[in-house]
């Protein structure tokens, strides 16, 4: 019997929820798309002030300075050569880590013939902002030899500003 | 020395490495463009891993396992005609086309609009630290990878992470020549926007699929009632069904702006968590809030290998999202075939394989590892509280997509599944998931947790945060399909059944297998349609499908 009467009156023409159906998916979809571009404005704001002042000063300074510190170990340490990173302090040892630690060939357990690079404060010129990369190795004959690095330098003194986290 | 041209053939390299392995899981879908790269970066990670595990260098293996890879698809095309991706034979619905291209065109040059911040020199702190330096490891050969791992004069625990985004960059640097921070997080940045459009692409497809269905609706429709009762259609209401279509567009655009905004600097500055986050988000959508099928699934699965890939919290997200995948498909297919139900639970096995490679490695081979865990009891309930306060301002989103959901569900549920989307259930379940896993960490973890939160909270947010705005756009995409499916009578009594019962009975058997073009569908495709309901589950069709299985 029902049969019959659905066959006469399709269910899309007959169900009475359907207007309610209707206009809450009107309304759901007009939210979902008014939060969205709501939002979406908000993300054309962030990359907006992301790629001027503040920012772009930031990032240049930061790129400069780790550039500098990579120049300067490069000037201290052949490829291949076994390489220690000290500190002497943590922050330091984490700074020269990220400058240099993807292409130094770091020594599996200290030895002699390792070079042993660390990050030390300087003022004057041929400095990265205050820093200056130090090379100490130990000789054939025991002696200790330190050399500093050069080839770069950025103008300034203490620590870069720090990237976001 | 600029950056751009040596991303852009970093990109196409990677992409060359997953193009046939993508393809084989997706078929010629829009969105397999942006899944190639992503397919590639897998095929890094997995390079590395053997370098690591095995020997040799990361690019020998790179090429091997691309080579691999494509041998194996090839293979299966040859072993199942059915699945070779050129066979298409989805129903066509007037402009479904054309939205695909429109889509793909503005969802790009969304990306490429938001990615100008490339035009600042950000490289961010774990970048430096964690994910480049080590994409200067995974070059060098075996042994020195295994030093780099396990000296003791690095101190950084977080070098074990999962390897993707790492190896990526490696590939990046070696085919380039150019070892600069700068080009490793333009490829970074550029794999995340290829996760991210492939996310917004799953809205354009839920979209395009709900017009499928209401057009074919409303065809068969009018079809009858111009034969029965003349004058009973009003055919203008026919430009209600291009509606989700539309609104899966625009969604798609604003998704890209949105992600931007979560994000802020990590889209960009060459982190792991957008990318992570982006393939958890893809993973769900595709898998979990899409009409399930089998490009559907293989997306999905791809993208939660990605994300297993890229970073610890990335690695335990992808478990239970592929948990929650196979547990879909197993239901899926307990309701048609049950002999198949062992296809998912494989595919969810090679799934975690996948994820699990490195950690069992690092294990393995006694490397460093992160250890997470260490709070005592007593103090879970108070780590738990400090977590959820730190948390919740990066959250708000989720309340406004449970207030759409809960809204959708009590009024649009017919609706949704006379669209064939995904029950609401299975995204909401993936975004616990992730959000499980996050606040796991804090309250298991021994740092502390105000600090912790300080330093880390909107990074590993994005996740549920991106989750909450894609459930936002699919409750978008289906209210827009209210008006069209009432106008088209797919508000059956038995929604998802497509209402053969209120047929005559004359016409019933005619019409038992609902689109004609489902006729001509893949036994997989059969075999999904039935479960979903889109394929009438009568005695008929259930023979049907039997003997298609059986060829």
């Amino acid at each position: 019997m029902r049969e019959t009467e659905a066959s006469e009156d399709p269910p899309g023409l007959r169900g009475r929820w359907n207007p309610l159906r209707a206009a809450v998916g009107v309304a759901l979809c007009a939210a979902g798309v008014g939060t969205l571009v709501i939002k979406a404005g908000h993300g054309e704001q962030t990359v907006q002030a992301l790629r001027v002042g503040r920012p772009v000063f930031d990032a240049r300074l930061d790129d400069a300075y780790y550039r500098c510190i990579d120049l300067q170990a490069h000037s201290l340490v052949s490829p291949g050569r076994p390489v220690l990173i000290e500190g002497p302090d943590f922050g330091a040892y984490v700074t020269l880590l990220k400058a240099v630690g993807s292409w130094v060939t770091f020594a599996s357990h200290p030895s002699p013939s390792a070079v042993a690079l660390s990050l030390n404060e300087a003022t004057g010129r041929g400095t990265c902002h205050g820093s200056i990369v130090v090379a100490k190795e130990t000789r054939p004959d025991g002696r200790t030899t330190t050399v500093v690095g050069s080839g770069a330098s950025v103008a300034g003194t203490g620590p870069v500003p720090a990237p976001p986290l | 020395m600029t950056s751009g041209p040596d991303a852009v053939v970093a990109l196409v390299v990677l992409a060359a490495g997953g193009l046939f392995p993508v393809v084989g899981l997706v078929g010629l879908r829009w969105w397999a463009v942006f899944l190639c790269p992503l397919g590639g970066a897998v095929v890094a990670a997995v390079a590395t891993t053997c370098c690591l595990g095995i020997g040799g260098r990361t690019m020998t293996w790179f090429v091997t396992v691309s080579a691999l890879g494509a041998a194996g698809t090839i293979a299966g095309w040859w072993w199942r005609p059915d699945h070779r991706p050129w066979r298409s034979d989805r129903p066509s619905v007037p402009g479904s086309r054309v939205t695909g291209i429109v889509a793909v065109v503005a969802v790009v040059g969304a990306c490429a609009w938001c990615l100008r911040t490339l035009s600042t020199p950000t490289v961010g702190f774990d970048t430096r630290a964690i994910w480049l330096m080590r994409a200067g490891w995974f070059l060098q050969p075996h042994h020195q990878l295994v030093a780099d791992m396990s000296s003791p004069g690095i101190f950084l625990t977080q070098t074990s992470y999962p390897p993707l985004v790492s190896a990526a960059a490696a590939v990046g640097w070696d085919v380039t020549g150019n070892h600069s921070m700068r080009l490793g997080v333009v490829v970074i940045a550029l794999l995340n926007a290829c996760a991210l459009a492939a996310g917004a692409l799953a809205v354009v497809e839920c979209g395009r699929l709900a017009t499928g269905r209401l057009w074919r609706e409303t065809h068969s429709t009018v079809r009858r009632l111009s034969a029965e009762t003349p004058g009973r259609v009003d055919r203008r209401s026919g430009a209600l069904l291009f509606l989700p279509s539309a609104v899966g567009v625009v969604g798609a655009v604003a998704l890209v702006f949105v992600t931007f905004a979560v994000t802020e600097p990590f889209m960009s500055n060459g982190y792991a968590d957008p990318l992570w986050s982006l393939a958890a988000v893809g993973a769900v959508a595709y898998g979990l809030q899409m009409e399930s099928g089998r490009s559907a699934f293989g997306a999905a699965g791809l993208l939660a290998v990605v994300a297993g890939m890229s970073k610890d919290e990335g690695a335990a997200t992808a478990a239970l999202l592929i948990g929650l995948l196979v547990v879909r498909g197993v239901v899926a297919r307990w309701t048609g075939p049950r002999r198949l139900w062992w296809r998912p639970v494989a595919a969810g096995l090679v799934g975690l394989a996948f994820v699990a490679a490195w950690p069992v490695t690092v294990h393995l081979l006694h490397l460093r590892a992160v250890h997470a865990g260490g709070a005592p009891l007593s103090q879970y309930l108070h780590r738990a509280r400090q977590a959820v306060d730190g948390l919740a301002p990066y959250l708000h989103v989720v309340v406004l997509a449970a207030a759409m959901a809960v809204v959708g569900c009590l009024v649009l549920t017919p609706v949704r599944r006379a669209v064939g989307m995904g029950n609401d259930g299975w995204g909401w379940a993936g975004l616990a998931a992730g959000s499980a896993v996050i606040l796991g960490a804090y309250v298991t973890g021994t740092a502390d947790v105000a600090s912790w939160l300080t330093t880390t909270a909107h990074r590993v947010t994005e996740f549920t945060a991106l989750s909450g705005w894609w459930i936002v756009a699919l409750w978008a995409v289906t209210g827009s399909a209210g008006p069209g499916a009432s106008a088209a009578g797919a508000l059956a009594p038995r929604q998802g059944r497509w209402a053969t019962m209120n047929q005559p009975a004359s016409s019933r058997a005619a019409s038992t297998v609902r689109p004609a073009s489902v006729n001509h569908h893949s036994s997989s495709d059969q075999m999904y349609l039935c479960s979903t309901g889109a394929l009438s589950r009568s005695k008929v069709s259930r023979t049907r499908l039997r003997k298609g299985l059986s060829r």
